[in-house]
């Protein structure tokens, strides 16, 4: 080795701020949701909305009453523009969270365009989904990700059992939940709903975050096999964060700067849906490169030292106290 | 790596090149006006209906009037579920729908459809279709081949149909056994007795579909008999079920609906491409500032990885059907390349920390990717496993994955949401495409480039400038 040998990052040492960082930032998130109403899109919490598109003007107590006369059941209405098309929009929604039959989504279209012929209504969109199914989904897309979870640390702990693979493993996914909550933030602060599009990203960066983490542990287990003896763990994790340094940059910055590209040209074409999918994206790369970097082996060093003192017992605990200071 | 030569480069890019070519614009020949497709091209990749728009429905069996002789929906049984999704199925062809995904989860007794549908479309209208979907079907026998023809039966007279392997008087294709109430056997005796000694036809309705005309060729008086025709297993297991369909005691209601209307129009289409195009070019530049040689080298592997991803939904290989690209798939394929980036970019900071570590440049190449090579695997396999996971969990019951990961999911039903699917096949195979593009054809690649004496400047490695 060079004398060009660039500094080591002192990551290790500097813990206590990510750690405090992200966990303001969890916290924030948790009292954000509590405070805004999060918006959880009907296909989760069950419930009936019909979208239609109209021409010329339409009231909304007209609508009202066409709707409470067709059918008995709750709804508000509300009218809007719908960019895509580029047409006005009556949205109809309904309170009853199971759903109503495709017979009544019939006679109210049929009451509607009856009564308001010269307005050429069409239905544009409807949602209708029983609150159990939406569960269903939702528990189904958690229990996914939990599977996914359980087989990555047994896979690390295979693979990584020489730097003590099963708790490697564990705070590998520890950096993923970090992660999610992240893409969990950014949904709450910008109010996209929490749609499949949601889903989605969370288990995009799943598999990103494993990724970035296994980079690192990687890097770890290599240096391990060269230089472990030479250096402490802590010390062997700062240097194995330093040489993948560069890679975590320019990986990052590349597919950052490509999602970035994609949000632009669709926020200019007006293509929402795809913003709200590609922004959430971009903040669970960087949750996904910070927390592999920070969280994930910093933590795992402080489980390891955790372990040695246990297992050496008291004296071997005195004697490392007497050590550090 | 020793053994690659200069020209090895060359047939790579060439392949590569070829490859994209026919991936984008398929193969095509013109006989007058009809086009046989021989190889589809990027134009005919399916967009799923969260980007075209369509229809999403879930139909369960609705629950039986007070009072009413229709058995509960717990009694309900795997075979007359499959019999719900053949009505549906032959309606949906009533209806001229053909590009529709209809499967059947048995442990909620549920059947899910999906159909694109455009908004806006006149002469289509998706909720009249929906409901006509679950409607109970009628199934009608009648004289003759005609719809007009006298009606003999109808479906509640039918016990059962069955499909079986037919091999008696010397046959040797499947059949269709049939099994008659109390009811209509009588009625079914006589048509047939008046039938057989003019060599007549019975024809069988569903709705307003003839589904088959068997020729009569003896009275059946006891209510059971067999319609053969040479059949394969699946056209008979076909016909029994549309059969059975017919005496399917239960009306479907939809417990969910997803009628969307199109998010992506044509011109939002090509701004995604548009998008996707600038992306590219932005990383491939990037890479070759920061890497030069090895970068430019890994921005051809990234477009025959995108090629690859797009030649697997587009159903370029005829082994691999094409397949519906919704907005999460969109997202795996970023994910995907965002892996391909990674491994290269590994590869690359791995040789030049070789090369400065005093390596020869054949030795950096070489050992930058053997060292690359595990985090590499380690990092791609694992996702591997999510997008199977992915697969499994919200593909069709039916589908290999589904059924291996079945007793994790069973207890959530099959899942609406196949846009979900569609993440973890454009991810799983954005992963193999991977280890063949960005590691495989990359290291042949600069292996070969590494001959060419000009380009054997270590700077161009991001070493530093010692004698090469």
């Amino acid at each position: 080795m060079d004398k060009k040998e660039p500094k080591i990052l002192k990551v290790y040492e500097k813990r206590k701020i990510f750690y405090a960082i992200s966990c303001l930032l969890i916290v924030t998130f948790i009292v954000l949701t509590l405070v805004i109403k999060l918006n959880v899109a009907i296909e989760f919490k069950g419930g009936t909305i019909l979208t239609y598109s109209y021409t010329g003007e339409l009231k909304t107590e007209d609508i009202e009453k066409v709707v409470s006369d067709t059918v008995d059941d709750k709804c508000t209405i509300t009218l809007g523009e719908d960019t895509a098309s580029d047409s006005k929009t009556i949205k109809i929604q309904f309170s009853s969270k199971e759903g109503i039959s495709d017979d009544k989504q019939n006679s109210i279209k049929t009451a509607l365009t009856e009564k308001f012929k010269d307005n050429d209504v069409k239905l544009l969109e409807s949602t209708d989904v029983a609150a159990s199914n939406g569960l269903d989904f939702f528990l189904k897309c958690l229990v996914a990700c939990a599977f996914a979870a359980v087989i990555t640390i047994i896979y690390i702990g295979f693979r990584f059992r020489k730097i003590g693979g099963i708790s490697a493993g564990v705070f590998s996914v520890v950096a993923l939940i970090h992660d999610m909550c992240m893409v969990y933030g950014c949904f709450v602060i910008c109010r996209f709903d929490i749609n499949a599009n949601f889903m989605a990203v969370l288990l995009t960066i799943l598999g990103y975050s494993i990724n970035a983490t296994i980079i690192i542990y990687d890097r770890i287990r290599e240096n391990e096999k060269l230089v472990g003896s030479k250096y402490e763990l802590d010390q062997l994790v700062n240097l194995s964060i330093t040489q993948t340094m560069g890679r975590s940059i320019h990986t990052t910055v590349t597919t950052v700067l490509a999602m970035a590209t994609v949000c632009m040209v669709c926020f200019i074409a007006g293509v929402s849906s795809i913003i709200s999918f590609a922004f959430p994206l971009i903040i669970g790369m960087i949750a996904g490169v910070y927390s592999s970097n920070c969280i994930a082996p910093t933590l795992w060093v402080m489980w390891e030292k955790h372990k040695a003192k246990k297992g050496k017992g008291k004296a071997a605990k005195k004697e490392k106290r007497s050590q550090r200071r | 790596m020793k053994k690659v030569k200069k020209p090895v480069f060359f047939i790579v890019v060439i392949c590569i090149l070829a490859f994209a070519y026919l991936t984008f614009f398929g193969v095509h020949t013109y006989y007058g006006d009809t086009k046989h497709t021989y190889i589809k091209g990027a134009e005919e990749i399916r967009w799923g209906i969260d980007i075209q728009g369509g229809v999403n429905a879930t139909f369960e069996p609705a629950a039986p009037a007070e009072g009413s002789d229709q058995p509960k929906v717990e009694d309900i049984t795997n075979d007359d579920m499959d019999a719900a999704k053949a009505i549906i199925e032959q309606r949906l062809v009533g209806l001229n729908i053909t590009d529709s995904e209809v499967y059947v989860d048995y442990s909620k007794k549920r059947v899910i459809v999906s159909f694109p549908w455009q908004a806006g479309e006149s002469d289509f209208d998706p909720e009249a279709a929906v409901a006509e979907l679950g409607e109970t079907a009628l199934l009608t026998f009648r004289k003759g081949s005609e719809a007009s023809g006298e009606q003999v039966l109808t479906g509640k007279d039918v016990k059962k149909a069955t499909a079986y392997s037919d091999t008696s008087d010397g046959n040797s294709g499947f059949a269709v056994s049939l099994e008659l109430n109390e009811s209509g056997k009588e009625a079914f005796a006589n048509a047939t007795t008046e039938l057989s000694g003019t060599g007549g036809q019975i024809s069988i309705w569903m709705d307003d579909n003839c589904i088959s005309a068997p020729r009569v060729n003896e009275p059946i008086r006891d209510g059971s008999c067999r319609i053969t025709g040479n059949f394969t297993w699946n056209e008979a297991s076909s016909l029994a079920n549309k059969i059975n369909a017919g005496a399917l005691p239960f009306k479907l209601s939809t417990t969910s609906t997803n009628i969307i209307s199109a998010s992506l129009g044509e011109g939002a289409l090509s701004a995604m491409l548009l998008a996707g195009v600038i992306a590219f070019c932005i990383i491939a530049v990037y890479m070759m500032i920061f890497y030069r040689l090895p970068g430019f080298v890994a921005s051809i592997a990234l477009f025959g990885q995108v090629v690859g991803t797009i030649a697997c939904i587009s159903g370029f290989f005829g082994n691999i059907s094409s397949f519906t690209l919704t907005i999460p798939g969109i997202a795996g394929i970023i994910l995907a390349i965002g892996m391909g980036v990674d491994a290269n970019v590994i590869t690359a900071e791995r040789i030049k920390e070789e090369l400065n570590n005093g390596k020869t440049l054949n030795g950096a190449i070489e050992l930058g990717y053997k060292r690359a090579w595990s985090a590499v695997f380690d990092g791609n396999i694992t996702v591997v496993f999510v997008a199977i996971i992915l697969m499994g969990a919200f593909g069709p019951t039916d589908s290999v994955f589904g059924t291996l990961l079945s007793p994790l999911f069973a207890a959530f039903g099959a899942s609406t949401a196949g846009t979900i699917y569609s993440l973890g096949y454009t991810l799983l195979v954005g992963i193999i495409l991977n280890f063949v593009f960005g590691i495989f054809c990359s290291r042949l690649m600069l292996a070969s480039l590494s001959k060419f004496k000009f380009l054997r400047n270590r700077k161009l490695y991001g070493g530093a400038k010692i004698d090469g």
